[in-house]
């Protein structure tokens, strides 16, 4: 294998020339590569996967962004959150004889003469925030990314960068001067100060969270991103994944020239881009996107995928949940299969299906729960949810914030944004609804609105948008955990369950091993395949009509409610099909819930 | 006539030393004049300060030929010899145009091989000669032209269909290259107007519209950029009317002397730095006299993507259209539209006041030809009016697209399409199968009727479902609100009558009234959807008898008396109100309807939850395969959701079935014995067991089971079907528990005949009794204690008599003046 002419990694645009100079001396028309890769893809992935070039790469946030360079790669995760539709831009020029492109470059290379031949290309512009109710834990690691340029430059130069960090980020961006020729001299960008703004995290998590309300506030460590796809078809990226871009990161101090004549805002062509000025928002060419799924998230704790340890692992789980719900144990049973409950689309496949029910959810609602152990029982609850699933968010339903918040997201016509709301969760985020500080009050529109937007939510896993002139569902995989004193009628849950804690343990602690355990546990079974024997379908079935037989009142909720957790209980010990042991089991948990609700009532 | 000063020719320029690289398509020509103006739309290339002297040297072409012009077109000519089929593979123009002069140099659209003159000539030809039919003594062009003149207009709209009928040649070139051919087109209209009537001053400009296809904003690529192009969308934002200016006039502080307008160039206007007059020349000395500037209205309009087009898990694309002159505020927020217009990318400028451009491009649409589509989902046309409406030619192609006429027709020839089509419908709600049919007779209607005389009678099948709760009732009717080409979805709950049908507000900034429609009148030729309909107050629910019989809402208040159009079906469905069907009681005393609205109903279904191990079992089978996705257990004979829409939009729009001969006889005789069946010997009593709403009821089911088989004769079969869904629902709902006889008396009044026996006896049996007992004015007797000598007569044939029963029968007589109540007394008078 011949060393590669070019470094990938600081100096990705020299990897894409020189591809690109290959190709066209190949095939020597630009016109023929509208619209395609000529195999610079081919080399970052090269790069980035067979030669394990990836875990070089430094993750973009807001403390890497301080000595990242422009036009070099970092690696960025995100949901997506907002799409901005399509860009033209000049893909290829002729510069005289030679062909030069533009692509994964933001640099306003243009023709130097007008009479040149250009290429028109698109690109898609993504708007990428920070997974919202990310875990910390999820995080990369900061340590892991080193920053590979301290190490090459003096201790001068570093200390310098601490002295003067703005003039020193200003010189590192126009350092690879190849990539800025022809742009503007750097002099007037530095008077201008506007540049200086990414590199001040500070300002950036102000400013993000106060001027601009369609970006969400900046948490810890994260920035959103505009990221720029190419060549890349169109279902392959959706709204509301989670992703892993590998791409250039840009810094085009043309763009951040303030745009003062106020001619301009009538017409309004460049809003969406003009509330995102990359001073506040990096820009992102991918090369390369991956979609992250719940076991990408987290980390393999490298066990044997045997029957036992799974067990085992459950097992614990069990007991560290049962500790935090006070020594009541079948709570702790329900939220392991709530944990585990994914709604699966599998029922798209009967397409003349207009109703959907969503199937496979499992919302939990427990109840019992007051001010007073909501605060000890609840919070330790949230923890624990927390520590265990990637994306957890908590959301205190009283009236006054039903009232006062948006929670579907809304279309800003002004801007052209789609304005997050609370709902706007990645798949596979869990939720949970504290219903215990709701007083009662009056609803006004916006308040009923909000109601139903969560109920729908939860009952069809659908999120209505609001695009002003008409709704557009979003399909959405969440879970509901609703903690309440009654049962909650605003939010009625697959499953009520009235929690009995017995005595207050404080949660011992959990080693990160365990945690790690756990996490990679829930991840991997949430994903398993399931199917059903036929014999024990026929067995399931009977069970049914039995029931239905013995209780008129048992509607196809409950049959589905059975299945659902049928399902999630054999996949909670690893199985991938129905037994009837774990089918029993089911039945045994249901019971037992009905037991305690009668006796409760 | 080969015009040396037309706009093509002064399209030359690509030597133009500091010119932008705005027109980024390498085959389109710019001139320096023309583009920096281009920002501001196309109006700006042929918007000349004054079209009268173009028009003039349009029509003396040798007049004034100046040498530079000349040398310009010969070096043109020079490259596109060049260059002759460099870039375009459009083949060229075959026909010699008229005013071809021989003698005259060719000249090309710069970097193709389309000759001006010969272009020219098509649309000319295409004006002077297009005729709609050939009996036509005028061309509709021309008849348009004259029209406009007539009406000092300033456009003429131009069916692209049209031009393609007459010329495909030309109309592929006008899409290709729409700048320069409708410059041409535009000359053309100039100089043929000038012909007419010399004096006619304004500029008319061909506004071209309905291409031949129309783009998804989604699909928009480069390669569209300089096309012409339609797409359909919503306008979701307008800004407010720009002013742009077109020509300044100066004015020296000094002396007074106002400067020959100045004429935007490169989108701006150059200030004169010296006074023009000789004896001033004062430097910068010159002003903006406003007054007597020339601007021109703008607007900017954002279109949005329609939900439909979007994909899963996308957001809705936007595009940006430029609106000049007339089309502005030609839509506003929230209108579906159909735009053509040229697309149109414009680099941007890095700032305002820099050159400098970067490399992205902006895109938008010169906006040619705006068309506000109506603002319903799908048919425009009429699904279910008496006519038929053959003429409207623009086929909804879009939506057909996928699933051709063909296959639908193929679908309906199978010998069980009913059956499949009833399969298909809401396929995981399990049995119902009666209902289901009912519900697909509901969905493909019944033909109106208008008869010349006014009278009209309803196609629109409306229908009940009353059932217990958890029978999946209202997953019914999602499913069907889904399905219908129009449809709205209410809650009776939390439905108000105006909610319901319309309502007057007022304009908080004009202070005028405005109607606002509600859920009826906006499912007008729909079927408006219904849920809890026994929870609606009752002052809502009595507007709702205007709109099932009449089809109508009518509207006095606030200075508005209007009636309004709201063809609908209602589908509502009803929970009895002990929340259990109580099998005791009647339908009315159910659900407690009124039983004017209930006969208003054709079909009434009963949904009872019945305790069928058989039907269990396959729920607990659904249930299971649902979830363990197990295929052989799902259905695969269905039809899936697009065919059955695309089926049941053609069925409504295309079939409009009439009855057999056969048919008619068929359903007199049916009807016949329906009605002959309350009479059945030996029983002396009047048992209505049809009306007349149901022959009408019945006439619009087998109408509906014949579309569904898309044929154009309602066949004998469909009348037994139909008589047969007729009785399946009103044996559930109209049977007289008492006897067993279906009575429309329980639906039209809610009281059976052999009740109102019962009642009748009663009351004389209680009339005889205080007759007996009482003497007039004499002492009150209690009314347990007739109660109890009541039941000891045992009346009634052994029917028990109830207090309320007796109640009721008190009460008759004392209205009759036979006895006097007083709380519990009853005192004979």
């Amino acid at each position: 294998m011949v060393g590669l002419p070019y470094d990938c990694l600081a100096n990705p645009l020299g990897a894409v020339r020189s591809t690109f100079d290959k190709a066209m001396s190949s095939d020597s028309s630009a016109a023929a590569l509208d619209g395609k890769d000529w195999g610079a893809a081919e080399v970052f992935r090269q790069f980035l996967f067979d030669d394990g070039g990836l875990s070089q790469v430094p993750w973009l946030s807001s403390s890497t962004m301080k000595w990242v360079q422009p036009n070099t790669l970092v690696r960025f995760r995100g949901m997506i959150q907002d799409m901005l539709g399509n860009e033209f831009y000049v893909g290829a020029y002729k510069d005289g004889d030679k062909w030069i492109t533009n692509k994964f470059a933001d640099g306003s290379h243009g023709p130097s003469d007008a009479s040149s031949d250009v290429r028109i290309w698109e690109r898609r512009l993504l708007y990428c925030t920070p997974v919202p109710g990310q875990n910390s834990w999820v995080e990369c690691a900061p340590d892991a990314m080193r920053n590979p340029y301290i190490s090459a430059m003096s201790p001068l130069r570093e200390k310098r960068q601490r002295e003067d960090e703005a003039t020193e980020s200003d010189a590192d961006m126009v350092e690879p001067g190849h990539a800025i020729e022809d742009s503007p001299n750097p002099k007037k960008m530095r008077e201008d100060g506007v540049a200086f703004e990414p590199f001040n995290l500070q300002k950036v998590v102000t400013e993000g969270s106060t001027s601009n309300s369609s970006t969400p506030p900046v948490e810890r460590n994260s920035v959103s991103c505009l990221v720029k796809i190419y060549d890349s078809p169109e279902s392959d990226l959706k709204l509301n994944e989670v992703f892993e871009f590998v791409g250039i990161f840009t810094f085009d101090p043309d763009l951040t020239v303030p745009i003062d004549d106020k001619e301009v805002m009538d017409d309004f062509c460049e809003d969406e881009l003009l509330c995102l000025p990359p001073s506040k928002v990096p820009r992102l060419h991918c090369v390369v996107h991956r979609k992250l799924g719940p076991s990408d998230l987290v980390s393999s704790p490298h066990l044997e995928l045997t029957t036992p340890v799974i067990k085992e692992i459950r097992e614990a789980l069990i007991g560290h949940l049962t500790a935090v719900l006070g020594g009541d144990r079948l709570p702790a049973e329900y939220i392991l299969l709530h944990l585990l409950s994914r709604h699966n689309d599998y029922n798209v496949q009967v397409h003349a299906r207009v109703d959907e029910v969503a199937v496979g959810k499992l919302s939990l609602n427990l109840t019992c729960f007051n001010k007073e152990n909501m605060s000890v029982f609840g919070n330790n609850l949230k923890l624990v949810i927390g520590s265990l699933m990637p994306f957890t968010e908590c959301l205190p339903l009283t009236v006054d914030y039903l009232n006062s918040v948006t929670l579907a997201p809304k279309k800003d016509y002004n801007t052209n944004r789609l304005v997050s709301g609370l709902l706007q969760l990645a798949e596979g985020s869990h939720l949970t609804i504290d219903e215990t500080p709701l007083q009662s009050g009056t609803l006004n529109s916006g308040g009923l609105e909000n109601a139903q937007v969560l109920r729908s939510m939860m009952e069809s896993q659908k999120v209505h948008y609001d695009f002003t002139y008409y709704k557009m569902e979003m399909p959405a995989d969440v879970q509901f955990l609703i903690l309440s004193e009654g049962k909650s009628n605003i939010l009625p849950a697959d499953l009520v369950l009235p929690f009995h804690p017995s005595s207050v343990d404080p949660a011992s602690g959990v080693d990160g091993e365990m945690l790690k355990a756990w996490r990679w546990y829930l991840a991997t079974m949430k994903s398993l395949p399931h199917s059903i024997d036929p014999p024990l379908q026929k067995a399931v079935e009977d069970d049914l009509v039995a029931a239905r037989q013995a209780d008129r009142s048992l509607s196809r909720e409950d049959f589905s409610r059975w299945l659902t957790m049928g399902r999630l209980m054999s996949v909670s010990f690893g199985a991938t099909s129905l037994s009837m042991e774990h089918w029993q089991m089911v039945k045994e948990l249901e019971r037992l819930r009905k037991n305690r609700f009668q006796g409760n009532l | 006539m080969a015009s040396d000063s037309s706009p093509i020719n002064t399209r030359d320029g690509q030597s133009s030393p500091d010119g932008w690289p705005t027109s980024p398509v390498s085959n389109t020509v710019s001139s320096p004049g023309d583009r920096p103006r281009r920002k501001r739309g196309r109006q700006s290339s042929y918007a000349t300060p004054s079209p009268m002297p173009t028009d003039s040297r349009a029509r003396t072409p040798q007049a004034t030929p100046t040498s530079s012009s000349n040398a310009r077109r010969r070096a043109r000519a020079r490259r596109s010899s060049a260059t002759p089929t460099s870039t375009d593979d459009v083949p060229p123009s075959s026909d010699v145009g008229e005013g071809n002069e021989d003698d005259a140099p060719v000249v090309y659209v710069w970097g193709t091989n389309i000759s001006v003159q010969d272009v020219n000539a098509a649309i000319l030809r295409f004006l002077r000669h297009f005729r709609e039919d050939p009996q036509q003594i005028e061309g509709k062009y021309m008849r348009m032209i004259n029209h406009v003149i007539e009406m000092e207009g300033d456009s003429i709209d131009v069916d692209a269909h049209d031009v393609y009928d007459y010329d495909s040649d030309l109309y592929t070139k006008m899409v290709r290259y729409p700048l320069e051919v409708l410059a041409i087109f535009d000359m053309v209209l100039m100089d043929m107007v000038g012909r007419i009537n010399p004096l006619f001053e304004k500029h008319i400009q061909a506004r071209i519209f309905n291409l031949k296809s129309s783009i998804s904003m989604r699909s928009l690529n480069p390669s569209d950029v300089e096309k012409m192009i339609s797409l359909k969308g919503m306008i979701i934002r307008c800004s407010s009317v720009i002013p742009e200016i077109r020509e300044a006039v100066f004015r020296c502080l000094v002396c007074g002397y106002y400067s020959d307008p100045v004429v935007v160039e490169r989108g701006r206007i150059s200030e004169p730095t010296v006074c023009a007059k000789q004896e001033c020349l004062s430097r910068n000395s010159m002003t903006l006299v406003h007054n007597r500037c020339r601007f021109a209205d703008k607007q900017v309009v954002r279109v949005q993507e329609t939900p439909d087009d979007i994909p899963d898990g996308g957001t809705p694309h936007t595009v940006t259209l430029l609106m000049h002159d007339k089309l502005v505020d030609a839509g506003k927020p929230g209108d579906r539209v159909e735009v053509t217009g040229i697309y149109r990318a414009m680099s941007v400028r890095v700032g305002q006041t820099q050159r400098t451009v970067k490399s992205i491009f902006k895109t938008y649409i010169d906006c040619l030809h705006l068309k506000t589509t109506d603002k319903s989902r799908m048919d425009v046309q009429d699904p279910m009016e008496t006519e038929n409406e053959a003429s409207t030619g623009d086929d909804d192609s879009t939506q057909k697209s996928e699933i051709s006429v063909e296959q639908l027709k193929e679908l309906s020839k199978q010998p069980d399409i009913y059956e499949r089509l009833t399969r298909s419908l809401a396929p995981n709600i399990w049995e119902l199968d009666d209902v289901k049919r009912g519900l697909l007779c509901q969905l493909f209607g019944g033909n109106a009727l208008k008869l010349p005389s006014g009278a009209s009678f309803r196609g629109d099948i409306n229908i009940l479902l009353v059932g217990d709760p958890g029978t999946s009732k209202s997953q019914l009717l999602q499913y069907i609100h889904k399905l219908s080409p129009r449809g709205i979805y209410t809650s009776g709950r939390g439905s108000s009558a105006v909610g319901l049908t319309a309502y007057v507000a007022k304009d908080p900034e004009t202070g005028e009234t405005v109607l606002e429609s509600g859920a009826l009148v906006l499912s007008d030729r729909g079927i408006c959807c219904i849920d809890e309909f026994d929870k609606m107050s009752d002052n809502a629910r009595s507007m709702l008898h205007e709109v099932m019989e009449q089809q109508t809402v009518s509207i006095a208040k606030a200075g508005i008396i209007a009636s309004l159009n709201a063809r609908t079906s209602v589908l509502a469905c009803a929970n009895p109100i002990g929340s259990r069907y109580n099998p005791r009681l009647s339908v009315i005393e159910n659900i407690h309807l009124p039983p004017t609205l209930m006969s208003r109903f054709d079909l009434i279904y009963l949904i009872l939850d019945k305790a069928d191990e058989e039907a269990d079992r396959r729920l607990a089978k659904h249930i299971v395969a649902l979830h363990f996705e197990n295929p052989n257990s799902s259905q695969l004979d269905v039809i899936d959701l697009p065919t059955l829409t695309a089926y049941i939009n053609y069925a409504r729009k295309h079939i409009h079935p009439q009855l057999s001969d056969e048919a008619a006889e068929e359903l007199t005789r049916g009807y016949v014995e329906m009605r002959k069946r309350g009479n059945f010997p030996g029983s002396s009593k009047k048992v209505i067991t049809a009306t007349p709403r149901q022959i009408e009821s019945l006439i619009r089911l087998s109408e509906g089971l014949a579309r569904i088989r898309f044929s154009e004769v309602v066949n004998k079969s469909d009348v037994i079907e139909a008589f047969r869904l007729l009785e399946v629902a009103m044996q559930q709902s109209a049977t007289d528990h008492s006897t067993g006889t279906i009575d429309m008396d329980l639906i039209t009044t809610g009281v059976s005949a052999s009740e109102r026996m019962r009642r009748e006896n009663l009351v004389s049996a209680t009339r005889s009794l205080i007759m007996d007992k009482l003497t007039i004015g004499g002492s009150s007797a209690r009314v347990m204690e007739l109660l109890e000598e009541l039941k000891k007569q045992n009346l009634g044939g052994g029917a028990e008599v109830h207090l309320s029963d007796l109640r009721t029968a008190l009460s008759t007589l004392s209205a009759e003046g036979f006895l006097a109540v007083h709380g519990d007394s009853v005192k004979r008078i």
